[in-house]
């Protein structure tokens, strides 16, 4: 079984933002349900000030609390690491958003973020999706939380599940530069124009997402939290990974 | 007194209403229902209001929530993901056991100058937890999957789990108890196991209730087992509260109409020192709570600041604490209705605004969302979510005055004495 991981280079980042908008092409997503997002932050007071930047999908966790909290297992842990969402089981109770570190779940019946207009009236379904994007995805698997989602459950980052399932199996790494992973590979890494995103195998020590945390020191969000995110964080110089969640003073 | 005579069984219940619908009509028994009774008592206008109350504000909230769904409560992913529905439940849930607590005094731990209150407390512990329920389920976005999916998906290590588990066994063994006291049954060896297991029940629901929150390392103002004991304390704080309230509210606010024994208690100091008691202990966590959350630097802790600037919490601390703590001191005033009455609805108030506030600030600072998310979430419930909150408020007394005129909510075991008072008219 493959452990998959994300390594994100924050040296390379720009802050461009192509993930989170290829991440909601990909995913059909409502404006504002961001599975994946680049937080901009301040840091520092004026005139020491500076302006930093974060990009954040789920961090798929090798402990994850919100599988833990999930009153009806509908939230779980596959067999290659991804934590999804069985949106035939999920009851709404939003625990699981409680109990995420990270905020990277999103409640399907809400106001309009940004103040609107609410795409669910614009587009509204006739059947049980919560809605009708005009360029949804072609897959559906509500099993595994893809596609577009029925009313009154929780949604999340699949890490591409409906791409990287379908890889060959043993396979050390998905590459958007070779041709023959890239269709495999998540949306977001396939998009980066900075190539500072890396997919693979964090259980191959082959891997490149493996060298990558190896030999520049790759640190975790909230390690301290004991969630073990798949997800890991290359700072070098010029980056840095919040320590907090507050990310302005109040 | 105001009830009508107690049936025996549901089996009479049952006949009674039938015959009573043939008897006048349909139109006519609704008018009875409504009425319930011709008799003007304090419960019988209760009954009314809530009627009312709860058909508006039930048929407001279903309707939003048939056009709009949940978009019509103003939480949000990027902050407040538990509302005032939220809040609501979880006060409901807690009176009940506080109630169930206040209910074992007599039945389990033998103090019997509580056995006027413990038939009334029983009652109202299963009406407020059914109140708690139905706001929970309404708020649930797919309340009846819940029915298979947790017995199917069995994950032991949630928290919310456990606690359904536990209010679910409360729920029943309260069911079980109220109907042996109905029968008189208050001291068989049965009902006495039922009664044992009802507080090991409530104890364990409460606990969970308070682990739901207190499970959570990365909620900072949750975390930790002292929510647990948090809720327990303060949810028998409520129970106490409760059943002052709706004792006077059985007898017309009149203790002349008491019976001798109850009248004996409710002007007695022990009821007023357990109150007073509960009060203290919860003052001293709130306070400490907040102490050690205004000294601490810990990301996500600044909530407590918010709190600190609430006019709410000072509201509460100041009137729903405080005051009530010094009048039930007061040799003077613990023993007069009218203090103990004003106490007990200003603690109910403040632990209904504690509950809120508990609630809301343990999420204003929001996880690690957009850019555009404030540093702070605020929030203000929507028309929908007070409509669920007075819904639940409709059943619970609502539920309470129905039980009123129907069952002898008084009642204590017939073999014992009724009271210093009848001894003395011996």
């Amino acid at each position: 079984m493959a452990k998959w991981g994300m390594v994100i280079d924050l040296e390379k980042c720009v802050g461009c933002q192509a993930c989170t908008i290829a991440c909601g092409m990909e995913n059909s997503r409502l404006p504002g349900e961001h599975w994946q997002d680049v937080i901009f932050f301040q840091e520092g007071e004026y005139p020491n000030t500076e302006i930093k930047w974060f990009p954040r999908p789920c961090m798929h966790c090798e402990n994850p609390s919100c599988v833990a909290v999930c009153p009806v297992r509908a939230t779980y842990k596959s067999e290659d690491g991804q934590v999804l969402i069985d949106w035939e089981r999920c009851i709404g109770c939003k625990y699981c958003m409680i109990a995420c570190p990270y905020g990277v779940r999103f409640y399907t019946e809400e106001k309009a973020r940004y103040g609107g207009p609410d795409m669910k009236q614009v587009f509204p379904s006739d059947d049980a999706h919560s809605w009708n994007p005009p360029w949804r995805m072609p897959q559906e698997d509500w099993r595994h939380g893809v596609g577009v989602q029925p009313h009154d459950v929780v949604s999340k980052c699949t890490f591409c599940y409906h791409r990287v399932s379908k890889a060959p199996k043993g396979i050390a790494d998905l590459d958007p530069q070779n041709p023959e992973t890239r269709e495999y590979t998540p949306a977001c890494v396939v998009t980066c124009p900075t190539g500072a995103r890396f997919f693979g195998d964090l259980a191959n020590p082959n891997s490149e997402v493996n060298k990558q945390i190896a030999y520049k020191n790759g640190v975790r969000l909230l390690d301290h939290l004991g969630n073990k995110p798949q997800v890991y964080y290359l700072t070098g110089e010029g980056g840095s990974v919040p320590a907090t969640r507050s990310l302005k003073k109040i | 007194m105001v009830s009508i005579k107690e049936p025996k069984d549901f089996g009479e219940v049952f006949n009674y209403l039938a015959e009573l619908r043939r008897e006048v009509g349909t139109a006519e028994f609704l008018r009875i229902c409504f009425n319930l009774g011709r008799e003007p008592s304090a419960a019988g206008a209760w009954w009314k209001f809530c009627l009312i109350l709860g058909g508006i504000s039930g048929a407001y909230a279903l309707y939003m929530l048939a056009s709009v769904g949940h978009a019509s409560f103003n939480t949000s992913s990027d902050g407040i993901n538990w509302g005032f529905p939220i809040a609501v439940y979880v006060f409901f849930a807690l009176t009940s056991s506080g109630l169930t607590m206040i209910a074992s005094l007599p039945m389990v731990f033998g103090f019997k100058q509580f056995y006027p209150i413990a038939k009334r407390c029983v009652y109202l512990a299963i009406i407020t937890l059914i109140a708690g329920f139905s706001v929970l389920a309404l708020e649930l976005g797919h309340p009846f999957r819940m029915l298979w999916a947790m017995p199917t998906g069995m994950q032991v290590m949630s928290p919310m789990f456990w606690m359904g588990v536990f209010y679910l066994i409360d729920l029943v063994l309260l069911l079980i108890k109220f109907y042996l006291l109905w029968q008189g049954d208050w001291e068989s060896g049965f009902s006495k196991f039922v009664g044992a297991a009802s507080f090991v029940a409530v104890i364990l629901a409460s606990g969970m209730l308070g682990l739901v929150f207190g499970s959570v390392a990365m909620r900072p103002m949750w975390f930790g087992s002292f929510t647990s004991i948090y809720f327990m304390l303060t949810a028998a704080l409520c129970g106490a509260a409760a059943i002052v309230v709706t004792t006077y509210m059985a007898y017309d606010f009149d203790a002349t109409k008491m019976p001798p024994r109850l009248r004996e208690m409710a002007q007695g100091d022990q009821l007023p020192k357990v109150f007073a008691t509960l009060i203290g202990i919860t003052l001293v966590m709130i306070v400490t709570r907040m102490w050690t959350g205004l000294w601490s630097n810990l990301d996500g802790l600044e909530g407590f600041h918010v709190l600190f600037k609430s006019p709410l919490f000072w509201a509460e601390l100041l009137l729903g604490l405080v005051a009530p703590f010094w009048m039930m001191l007061q040799p003077g005033l613990q023993t007069r209705m009218a203090p103990q009455m004003t106490a007990a609805f200003l603690v109910l108030a403040g632990m209904a605004i504690n509950r809120y506030e508990f609630i809301i600030s343990g999420q204003v600072v929001p996880m690690f969302k957009g850019t555009w998310v404030n540093s702070l979430e605020p929030y203000f419930p929507s028309l929908t979510e007070w409509a669920l909150g007075a819904l639940g408020l409709a059943i619970a007394l609502g539920g309470y005055a129905l039980g009123e005129k129907l069952f002898e909510l008084s009642a204590t075991p017939q073999h014992e004495p009724e009271g210093k008072l009848a001894n003395a008219a011996a």
